[in-house]
């Protein structure tokens, strides 16, 4: 019978807690070893940005468009249509939001 | 049983392996090779390596319960006894970048203080955007059988596919997402980054282990899986 990832563990009790409990010591030691390297501030980076038909999207929802584009056609190409056209509506949502966020942001930026 | 398979059967009893795994990989040289111009080495490494361990387990862990296996590809990956491709680790390392990157996009653009209630937005924008590309992603490989579900998994599924691996898909992404930025806003120096990135990924692990244990319990007691 098959088992959850949660259930397979739970069976492997033995063979996760030590390597669990390793990490944990390891993470404590880590964070408050004291610190022999200056501290580095967080800077968030921008992401680049490139215009597709018009619109001017990031280089991060340009590759989310590419794998999007490419699963629908080969949903399509294997005659799977239904699920693949619902799953590209549920899919489009993050491009969507991107989108729309990006078009704001310019147009408030503009006026 | 080895750590590394390489199996010679490509593509058997699969449709259209090929196209899937070229446009992972692709998807995967460019984001590395990008992080690696924008981020240096050492980011790339906090960004990309936790993930391909912790999906290594988990996934091994899935496969080794019996749930799903995965046949027709070459190069495979076993440390819990469930063998797993490796373009499935690289696609995991593409996937948690690029939500977490297009949730910090979203977020930053609605939300501009870089606080603690940031990172859970922007994370939770992750997950529901990992949620957004399975509903379109899991029911084609299970249809071509780039990975195959068990058929006698019980409860409510999407196209053949059990909800509960979307609610994996999720938490795992959410957590990860969380994890990641923390350690990415925290003041230690790069190298203690790594480090720390690799470490916690035990206190990640038992934090998703309990979470996805308590909702699989949730979902038995409704009798929904």
């Amino acid at each position: 019978m098959e088992k959850t990832i949660v259930q397979f563990i739970l069976e492997n009790i033995f063979l996760f807690l030590p390597i669990g409990m390793t990490g944990v010591v390891a993470t404590i030691i880590l964070l408050f070893l004291p610190k022999q390297q200056t501290t580095q501030k967080f800077k968030d980076v921008e992401p680049e940005y490139v215009t597709v038909l018009k619109m001017r999207c990031n280089i991060y929802t340009l590759v989310y468009l590419f794998i999007w584009i490419a699963i629908i056609i080969i949903g399509l190409a294997s005659s799977f249509f239904v699920p693949t056209l619902v799953g590209a509506v549920i899919a489009a949502i993050p491009l969507v939001v991107s989108i729309l966020l990006e078009q704001r942001t310019s147009k408030s930026k503009g006026s | 049983m080895s750590f590394i398979e390489i199996h010679q059967n490509f593509g058997e009893n699969t449709q259209l392996l090929a196209p899937f795994i070229a446009v992972i990989a692709i998807a995967w040289m460019f984001l590395v090779f990008y992080s690696y111009k924008k981020y240096g080495t050492k980011m790339t490494l906090v960004y990309f390596l936790p993930i391909i361990i912790a999906t290594l387990i988990i996934e091994s862990a899935g496969v080794a319960g019996g749930r799903y296996y995965y046949s027709g590809y070459i190069f495979y990956l076993s440390v819990v006894g469930g063998a797993v491709p490796l373009i499935i680790i690289l696609a995991w390392s593409v996937n948690l970048f690029l939500f977490m990157n297009l949730g910090k996009y979203c977020i930053s653009k609605v939300y501009q203080k870089q606080n603690s209630l940031q990172i859970v937005f922007i994370s939770f924008a992750a997950g529901v955007f990992g949620v957004c590309l399975d509903a379109l992603e899991d029911p084609i490989a299970h249809y071509n059988n780039w990975w195959i579900w068990e058929e006698s998994l019980t409860g409510i599924k999407f196209f053949n596919v059990p909800i509960l691996n979307f609610i994996g898909w999720f938490v795992l992404i959410f957590f990860m997402s969380i994890a990641t930025l923390l350690i990415e806003r925290s003041k230690f120096s790069e190298n203690r980054k790594i480090l720390l990135s690799i470490s916690s990924l035990a206190i990640t692990g038992a934090v998703i282990f309990v979470v996805q244990g308590l909702i699989v319990k949730f979902f038995e007691f409704v009798g929904l899986s």
